[in-house]
């Protein structure tokens, strides 16, 4: 059965998280995704988490989540050759995808005006923290510092401490989706007849747009003149996080419609005969407050985790368990619905990874092949070139390749 | 917007989705993100919101609040259900910030699929469209009749995306929850914990919402592309959990390689220190830095004029100060508190620190980089006012892209969808609109039921 995306050629000079996550969901789903690594590999390779904590750069955990699919050559930008080799493989691909600092394309040469005149269909991609414009373009932007300039960090935690950022890459990620988003739009464009494009995609600018609380806060902070503040734990009534005998829940009880049934089953059915029941949960007074949080502290005190889970949503109550990744990869759910996938790389043998996203019902996700060796495909690459094999240990010699 | 000249495309440059039509029953935040990023890049999208029952938590007006309300609760830092000026107006449904913020370049249809009227002029629609895109409790969907086998006999072509929150089949099913609860379900309110706290510190996110958004945009125009080779259109099943799996892989890889499960890692890095928030002056101020190699940590001393920080021997090295990450950050703390966050920011981004100030809401509209890119746009909502939106968070070098019409009033384009899309004729749709079944406010029992 044909995938969504074959036929789309992907060059990937990409390192870490944003870029190389662009290119795999292009590869999961079909494209011909080629990563081209600098002569050390992708620094991801390097990150870990690795089997046993012994670093191997074909083990890393990270690097070998984010390039399944993929095929690898090694190739040196610095080199001149090297920028040849680059330009003809840019000229046989459709996309493009980097994220090296603004400008170093064009020192190289393959820049989108250079590397689109004759090749009107390409499509460039460029993710970078800032963007290529604007003062601060040449600014250095890391995970942390992009969530806090740029998303909801400032909303995340305690109002007496110190806010805390969203979990491990999540603006990496989010930016990589967004330009893989991004390819995909303008390669329909392409295909439809219009022209390519240069994408600029900022992380930042992804994270002022982020639908986590982001682009709501900011239209609000436009409406009203105010900023959103952290909040005090536990100072909405059965609303939020609270400790379970084995963990923690997440339940939305407080000010629902659906509060009576939430009274009814941690035993408290008289707490709806109170005036402030059908209030707003803002609204409720602290000896209500206190009666609710007592009754439903306890009962928690006694209730697992996912039960109280259970037994809140079977009266249509909003809520979750915080699961660790071991809850997470034990539970049945997930593993009865399939997300984990077992992909064998020579390196490591046979682990479970992240899945499919997408369940589709005409052009199913096919078995994926593992993360490349570094520079598994070089060879192959440059012989299709028109290199002979000979020329192979100059290339090597002269740290081309 | 500067100004116009750059509002021009030639037809090799015209927005990708164009004569792409989307019908939306969308609700709350990850599906109408989904729908939001198509009609920026150029899909008409048509929103079927029924006027006869307030859809819970996303036009904001299922319950009667009162200036005072709002600034109340905007006292307390929750602003993001205040509408302009505190004032709710005869149309509260109009003026919320978390609905508004993704309606821009949408259409508004009063249609309540539930009923006979509503599920007549809902298919109708449906063959008018190349794309569907819901994210309701999958037994929603099923109780109103129009799951997939069903759409698709009325139009092959069709693309659908469900967005459950579990998935349309499994234990957690028929599960309701917002993306708060299912990124504590998926394992990241535990990772996103302070590593020196607890879960209930950290309040809500909404990042699986974020992530589906853009994860659910992003598989309609892939299928999109399939069905222009093919001709076939699909269902596409993303549960808001599984989209975002692969955004803790290397956490959960750890789990698979190690058997280790990931502990609450706060503002902390594996190999990074200093890496955090650190306090800056003036209350609630604070900026981010990260250093990774020991030039920087020299770089950052200097800036502070820490020389004592520089000469520590527990922080000469990397792997050292990783070790001694506590009093490390206490220390740089110290050193950061009586800085101003945007000064601190550009010294040490002068001498390549990864630097960032935390900007809250306002700070962030007052970003001067995102003004330069013309990030923020203006919009005028008749009756609602002029304000600046965020604005499109990608940029095509040769393809300018702007917000085309502001966020759809609730059933703003009743007439010009009944009558002219869908071929009603006048007095068919003035029974609709007679019988409170097409209208642009809520019908009056469902007002006089709110409380």
């Amino acid at each position: 059965m044909a995938q969504m995306l074959e036929g789309i050629r992907v060059l990937e000079f990409a390192t870490n998280v944003a870029g190389p996550f662009a290119g795999k969901l292009l590869a999961d789903y079909g494209a011909q995704v080629l990563k081209v690594e600098p002569p050390n590999g992708d620094p991801a390779r390097q990150a870990g988490p690795f089997p046993d904590d012994i670093p191997h750069p074909e083990k890393s955990g990270l690097f070998l989540h984010l390039n399944t699919n993929k095929q690898s050559m090694t190739l040196n930008l610095e080199a001149e050759e090297g920028r040849q080799i680059a330009r003809r493989l840019i000229a046989n691909a459709d996309v493009v995808i980097d994220d090296f600092r603004p400008g170093l394309l064009a020192e190289y040469g393959l820049d989108y005006e250079t590397m689109s005149a004759g090749h009107p269909d390409l499509v460039m991609a460029s993710i970078t923290p800032f963007g290529q414009s604007g003062p601060w373009r040449d600014y250095t932007g890391t995970e942390i510092t992009l969530q806090a300039m740029g998303g909801p960090l400032h909303g995340n935690g305690a109002p007496y401490r110190e806010p805390a950022k969203l979990g491990g890459h999540t603006a990496h990620y989010h930016a990589g989706i967004a330009t893989s988003l991004a390819i995909l739009l303008a390669r329909f464009r392409v295909e439809a007849g219009g022209a390519g494009d240069w994408i600029d995609q900022s992380v930042y600018e992804a994270q002022a747009g982020f639908r986590d609380r982001r682009t709501i806060s900011l239209t609000a902070a436009a409406y009203s003149g105010l900023s959103s503040h952290r909040q005090p734990p536990g100072s909405r009534t059965a609303v939020g996080v609270r400790p379970a005998i084995d963990g923690y829940v997440n339940i939305l009880g407080g000010g629902t419609k659906r509060f009576g049934g939430f009274l009814d089953e941690i035993g408290r059915p008289d707490l709806k005969e109170h005036p402030d029941f059908g209030k707003q949960v803002h609204l409720y007074s602290p000896e209500y407050h206190e009666q609710v949080e007592g009754s439903y502290l306890a009962w928690l005190f006694e209730t697992p985790k996912l039960e109280a889970v259970a037994r809140t949503q079977r009266h249509g109550i909003l809520g979750g368990a915080i699961m660790s990744t071991e809850d997470l990869v034990n539970d049945p759910h997930y593993r009865g619905r399939g997300v984990w996938e077992t992909i064998d790389h020579p390196a490591t043998g046979p682990l479970e990874y992240p899945g499919r996203q997408l369940i589709l019902s005409e052009s199913p996700k096919a078995p994926a092949r593992p993360a490349p060796l570094l520079g598994a495909q070089t060879v192959d690459i440059l012989t299709q070139l028109g290199y002979s094999r000979d020329a192979l240990p100059r290339l090597r010699a002269q740290g081309v390749i | 917007m500067t100004s116009d000249t750059r509002r021009t495309r030639d037809a090799a440059h015209r927005l990708p989705l164009e004569g792409i039509r989307v019908a939306d029953i969308t609700v709350v935040w990850a599906g109408p993100h989904v729908t939001q990023l198509l009609a920026e890049w150029g899909a008409d999208i048509v929103r079927v919101e029924p006027v006869t029952t307030i859809q819970p938590y996303s036009r904001g007006a299922e319950r009667i609040n009162t200036e005072a309300t709002y600034r109340n609760l905007g006292a307390t830092g929750v602003t993001m259900g205040i509408p302009p000026d505190f004032n709710p107006g005869a149309d509260p449904w109009n003026r919320s910030p978390a609905f508004n913020a993704h309606a821009r370049n949408k259409r508004s249809m009063a249609c309540d699929v539930r009923l006979p009227e509503g599920r007549e002029a809902f298919l109708r629609l449906i063959e008018h469209c190349d794309v569907l895109v819901e994210n309701n409790v999958p037994e929603t969907i099923e109780r109103a009749h129009i799951t997939y086998d069903v759409l698709r006999e009325v139009n092959p072509r069709l693309i659908m995306l469900r967005m459950p929150a579990y998935g349309l089949n499994g234990p957690y099913k028929n599960y309701r929850g917002f993306g708060t609860h299912v990124e504590g379900m998926i394992g990241h309110h535990l990772i996103r914990t302070y590593d020196d706290g607890n879960p209930d510190e950290m309040g809500d996110a909404f990042t699986a919402d974020a992530i589906a958004g853009v994860m659910g945009a992003w598989a309609v125009t892939a299928a999109l592309r399939h069905r222009a080779r093919t001709g076939q259109g699909q269902q596409i099943e993303m549960p808001l959990a599984e989209s975002f799996l692969p955004v803790i892989g290397e956490y959960i890889m750890d789990y698979t390689m190690n058997r280790r499960p990931t502990g609450p890692q706060g503002n902390r890095h594996p190999s990074h220190a200093p890496h955090g928030i650190y306090p800056a002056a003036g209350e609630d101020q604070w900026i981010a830095i990260d250093v990774a190699t020991d030039e920087g940590f020299q770089a950052l001393c200097r800036v502070l004029d820490a020389p004592t920080l520089a000469a520590d021997e527990r922080f000469r090295t990397a792997g050292s100060r990783v070790d001694h990450r506590a009093e490390l950050d206490a220390a740089v703390g110290e050193a950061t508190r009586g800085h101003d966050k945007d000064a601190l920011f550009h010294a040490l981004q002068a001498v390549h620190v990864a630097a960032g100030p935390v900007h809250n809401d306002l700070d962030a509209t007052r970003s001067p980089h995102l003004e330069a890119r013309g990030f923020f746009e203006e919009l005028t909502m008749e009756g609602v006012g002029t304000h600046r939106y965020p604005g499109i968070f990608t940029k095509w070098v040769n393809t300018p892209n702007w917000i085309r019409t502001p966020p759809a009033k609730l059933g703003e384009h009743n007439r010009e969808i009944y009558i002219d899309l869908l071929g009603y004729s006048q007095a068919e749709y003035d029974a609709l609109c007679a019988r409170g079944l097409v209208g642009t406010t809520y019908t009056p029992d469902v007002l006089a039921a709110r409380d």
